[in-house]
């Protein structure tokens, strides 16, 4: 009898708060997440079998389907510029001087060695446009209480087939991330933290990513410095701005 | 000319020992090279059959967008034929999958094919007998590289046909052998039915292998090739191997021309007297040349009678046991059966004997030539000239 | 007696000339066959050896386990220094870099843009250096369908299907995209200077060869490579010696646990080539044992003829009073006289034919209707300790066990009935 009045009133505080139910916790993390535009520095240190390197880079993105991205250091990748339009990549490099654009079977290696491919990262939609979501508990992950979601994708074509994803239930950031294929079985994980305010935005500086599958520590994001909704001129996002 | 050939048998004949022994040698010689040839056939000709049994069959019946020497065609190189048309027609979907034996990773092919067909060799009807969830069929060579076992779990990943992933277990139900290394080398089998849920490419199929009973149409989107043009390549080795047979062919041939070369050089050095004689009896020295020539190809014919004697028997018995050899592995492409049955073409006989008759006769003419230059008096005195 | 023997043989023309010639060239027969059979028997293992395992191969423990994948990540590194001290401790074998990798040959259109691509496959091979003889272990001058071999860096020669499908063409520039060593992003420009055609289905799809350096700079994999290759210098993989040097190679590094401690295979234990090796060797030996007693028994019976053919030559000699051992003694060594000269020769002979025919070759191409496998378009004789002595057998011992036999008459003959016999 007492569990079911604690039900009733969990369902109800639920019920009570629209703010609060799955499809609107994802349409928040997406608005917290994605902004019009953005600036990064980030750092991505992969992890090897035989040692960890450090890949620096600069970052501009606007909305989810334009991103160019120019490598910092180390020496070697310095210069390298990535620029993604919606479904085309090209890759450009100055030692070559020449500009090559990916497709099929290549956007599925590995990115710097890393566990993303080219195709983990072009990877565009928002969340809400992939995923139905549902809320199935409550977890403490580093002292932050999360919502746990698990989602369902609602097109056909999305790579992962359902995801679980634990929310920061008061800055809507996800601080875990589990992807699933179609039979359940999990195959990618990613962890945030650091999770630090910027710009009126809650944001995590630190990620891990990992394939499950394959043995390793999987790879780092670090950002070193973000700025978000600043104006980025229109020419960065041409293939022009490669060769520059 | 037939008197030549008269006294060439009777001088033979007459000679007993010394003509059996190199009779039994050219016989056995003969035989060699026969044997030799034979093997090299009976061993092409079965790599030839293993290639149809497993992999080729009538033909393939292949998806235009598909290049068999491009995975990047893997991907989108399929399409269905309605059923009407697939009645000789077997379907085979190939994907592309990752395994992950013992967390390492493996890039493979996946390839659906029903568990019923009939057409190929491939053991796919154990197929329905498993109870696993996606049963699997794989090489030995696959087995060895991925170090798996008949029995074992492997984890594997694909995709679907919308790139969706998805990973589940696979279970190796059987590991089969074959000398086809193509079908083996880096390749998972499964029923095609099961490829179809997993990917929900129901009914779609990268080629289809044409049975016997197929008959060459036009289909539209697909591009047949027949069991020939895909043999061809292979034709091309056994060409080549060909030509390299025929060198030792000829080395082979030597050692009886040698034999007869050498009986042929001491007869005319020993028998000048006899040679004396034949010509004081009224034979002209171009007869005497005829007779010894004749006496030299008569060897041969003997060989080969003698030859053909023991070795026909033996032929026919070696060419329904076969030869059997130790187990051993196969890889790089070479097909090699573990049982070679050679096989003993009339050709090839028919070839032998003319090859060595031919070139006894020559090489019995090359010492003979002297006696045309003989002066018949010292001949008669038994003095070297 | 011997020196006497000897100078009767060769002041006797009759008696000496014609055996000898006759055994000489039988011999040669039986190195040249043997050699033959063993190189078209091994013609598989040997085309593993040269592309793919050398007779030993050293490779980091990581990289052996999982070869198959082309890791270059791990890679061996210092291998200047590792080649120097294998060429100083097995000065008898030539060791050379290798490196395989894959990636994706893009092909620009006049803007420096993609205009085709295509997966390739790799190899890096010490191309510019001549010091070793890797052009010709790989049979790239005759494999070249157009265009030559590359003289400096930077420049390449491609899978003639490759680039008809890409539509390169000689002197184009191409692009090779793919990841180094530690997983970055790498780019290299190279020239095609030729294409080629192997006849390995797998080498020829998506071929691309480079030289070494080349490929550690794009790869950054500086004083790295994934494979050092060692040949033995006859150039016939010996399976003996393969695994002692593998032995004394590997007893070194046996302590160390690093993943990354080099590790040398041999031959024999690379791509199943164990079962292979040995049905090759059982084969050919079954061949050559065959030969060999075809032409044991052809000498032999010339050992023979050539005994009983001095029927009268004993008699007189018997009448003047040698005795019938004596006789019989003068014409085993006789015959034991030519037969090691006859085999010597034979031998000099037949190894060096068999040795023109592992170097040289015979091109069988023009012979072939269609030239799509060119591979093992050159037939090759091989070159094995085994044929040093296998021409003895028919050419010694057979011929002198003819003599032999054929001298057993000597004792059946009375010295009564000589003179009928001997009578004109």
């Amino acid at each position: 009898m007492k569990i079911a009045i604690i039900t009733l009133l969990v369902l109800g505080f639920i019920h009570q708060d629209p703010g609060t139910d799955a499809s609107s916790i994802i349409k928040k993390v997406d608005d917290n997440m994605i902004s019009n535009t953005q600036i990064s520095i980030t750092k991505m240190i992969i992890h090897g079998r035989r040692n960890s390197r450090t890949v620096a880079s600069k970052n501009y993105a606007e909305g989810t389907e334009k991103s160019y991205t120019e490598y910092l250091s180390p020496a070697r990748e310095e210069g390298t510029k990535m620029l993604k339009l919606e479904d085309n990549l090209w890759i450009y490099s100055p030692s070559t001087d020449r500009t090559i654009q990916l497709s099929g079977h290549m956007l599925r290696q590995s990115v710097m060695g890393s566990d993303l491919s080219y195709e983990d990262m072009m990877e565009d939609r928002k969340l809400t446009e992939v995923y139905n979501a549902q809320k199935i508990g409550q977890e403490t992950i580093n002292g932050r209480k999360t919502w746990v979601l698990e989602l369902h994708a609602k097109v056909d074509d999305a790579s992962y087939e359902s995801q679980k994803l634990w929310i920061d239930q008061e800055r809507f950031v996800p601080l875990r991330q589990e992807m699933y294929a179609k039979s359940g079985k999990l195959l990618k994980r990613a962890e945030a933290s650091d999770v630090k305010r910027v710009d009126g935005r809650w944001y995590p500086m630190k990620m891990n990513y990992k394939d499950v599958l394959k043995e390793g520590k999987g790879t780092d994001f670090v950002i070193t410095d973000i700025q978000f909704d600043v104006k980025i001129p229109e020419y960065i996002f041409s293939k022009a701005s490669l060769k520059r | 000319m037939k008197l030549a050939f008269q006294i060439a048998y009777k001088n033979l004949i007459g000679s007993g020992l010394r003509t059996w022994l190199n009779v039994i040698v050219l016989s056995f010689v003969f035989v060699v090279i026969i044997f030799f040839n034979g093997l090299i056939d009976g061993w092409n000709q079965q790599s030839l059959q293993e290639s149809i049994k497993w992999e080729y069959a009538n033909g393939y019946l292949l998806n235009n967008d598909y290049d068999p020497n491009d995975a990047f065609t893997i991907a989108d190189g399929h399409g269905h034929l309605p059923d009407s048309d697939t009645k000789n027609l077997t379907p085979v979907l190939i994907r592309q999958a990752t395994i992950y034996p013992q967390g390492r990773l493996k890039s493979v092919l996946l390839k659906g094919i029903p568990a019923g067909q009939e057409t190929i060799a491939l053991p796919t009807a154990s197929l329905d007998s498993s109870h696993a969830n996606i049963p699997v069929l794989i090489g030995k060579r696959m087995a060895e590289t991925a170090k798996l076992k008949e029995g074992d779990q492997v984890l594997m990943r694909w995709r679907d046909k919308n790139g969706t992933f998805d990973a589940a277990d696979v279970t190796v139900h059987r590991i089969f052998d074959t000398s086809v290394a193509s079908m083996d080398n880096g390749q998972i089998w499964m029923p095609v039915e099961r490829l179809w849920e997993l990917t929900g490419l129901h009914g779609q199929a990268t080629l289809y292998i044409a049975d016997s009973d197929f008959q060459t149409e036009n289909f539209d989107g697909w591009n047949f090739e027949s069991q020939d043009e895909l043999l061809q390549d292979f034709r091309d080795l056994i060409e080549m191997k060909k030509v390299s047979g025929n060198f030792m062919y000829i080395i082979l041939l030597f050692i009886a021309l040698i034999a007869i070369f050498d009986t042929q050089v001491l007869s005319i050095f020993r028998r000048q007297k006899e040679i004396g004689t034949y010509v004081a009896m009224g034979m002209t020295r171009m007869q005497v040349l005829r007779l010894f020539t004749v006496e030299g190809a008569m060897y041969s014919v003997f060989g080969v009678v003698l030859g053909m004697a023991y070795g026909i028997p033996l032929f026919i018995v070696l060419s329904r046991m076969g030869i059997t050899l130790p187990e051993f592995y196969q890889d790089m492409g070479v097909n090699l059966p573990r049982t070679i049955y050679p096989v003993f073409g009339v050709e090839l006989i028919v070839l032998t004997v003319l090859a060595l008759i031919i070139s006894a006769t020559l090489v019995s003419l090359i010492p003979a030539r002297k006696i045309a230059r003989m002066d018949p008096v010292m001949a008669l005195k038994g003095k070297i000239q | 007696m011997i020196k006497f023997l000897f100078k009767g043989i060769i002041r006797d023309s009759s008696r000496s000339v014609l055996p000898i010639i006759i055994i000489s060239l039988g011999v040669a027969l039986t190195v040249l066959l043997s050699g033959y059979i063993t190189g078209m028997m091994g013609d598989t293992i040997d085309q593993n050896a040269r592309f793919e395992t050398g007779h030993v191969k050293v490779m980091t423990k990581a990289y052996a386990e999982n070869k198959d994948q082309v890791p270059i990540d791990l890679a061996l590194l210092g291998v200047d220094s590792l080649v120097k001290s294998l060429q100083n401790e097995f000065p008898d074998m030539e060791w050379v870099k290798r490196i395989r990798f894959g990636g994706l040959i893009d092909v620009p259109d006049e803007q420096g843009e993609t205009k085709g691509q295509g997966p390739a496959s790799g190899l890096a091979i010490e191309l510019l250096s001549t010091k070793n003889n890797e052009v010709e272990r790989l049979n790239l001058k005759s494999s070249l369908v157009t265009g030559s071999l590359p003289t400096q860096r930077s420049e390449a020669i491609i899978g003639h299907e490759f680039a008809e499908k890409l539509r390169i063409s000689i002197g184009d520039s191409v692009t090779y995209f793919g990841t180094s060593m530690n997983g970055s992003m790498t780019f290299a420009n190279f020239v095609v200077t030729g294409t080629i055609r192997f006849g390995i289905a797998s080498m020829d799809k998506g071929a691309i060869i480079v030289d070494v350096w080349d490929a550690q700079q794009m790869l950054d994999m500086e004083d790295g490579a994934g494979e050092i290759l060692g040949f033995l210098n006859t150039g016939v993989y010996d399976d003996e010696k393969a695994e002692k040097v593998k032995n004394a190679f590997n007893s070194k590094h046996t302590g160390n646990k690093d993943e990354f401690a080099p590790v040398m295979l041999k031959l024999r234990n690379q791509n199943n080539l164990d079962g292979l090796l040995t049905y090759v060797d059982l084969a050919s030996g079954l061949f050559v044992a065959i030969f060999v007693f075809a032409m044991s028994l052809v000498l032999w019976n010339t050992g023979l003829i050539a005994g009983l053919r001095r029927y009268n030559e004993f008699g007189i000699r018997l009448a003047l009073g040698e005795s019938k051992g004596g006789i019989y003694r003068t014409l085993v060594y006789e015959a034991i006289l030519i037969g090691i000269i006859g085999s010597f020769v034979g031998t000099a002979i037949g190894l060096g034919l068999t040795y023109y025919l592992q170097v040289v070759g015979i091109d069988v191409s023009g012979y072939m209707d269609q030239a799509n496998i060119m591979m093992p378009s050159t037939l090759r004789a091989k070159v094995t300790p085994s044929l040093f002595y296998i021409g003895f057998i028919p050419g010694l011992f057979a011929m002198v066990f003819g003599n032999m036999l054929a001298g057993i008459g000597i004792y059946r003959r009375e010295t009564a009935t000589l003179f009928k016999e001997l009578e004109v």
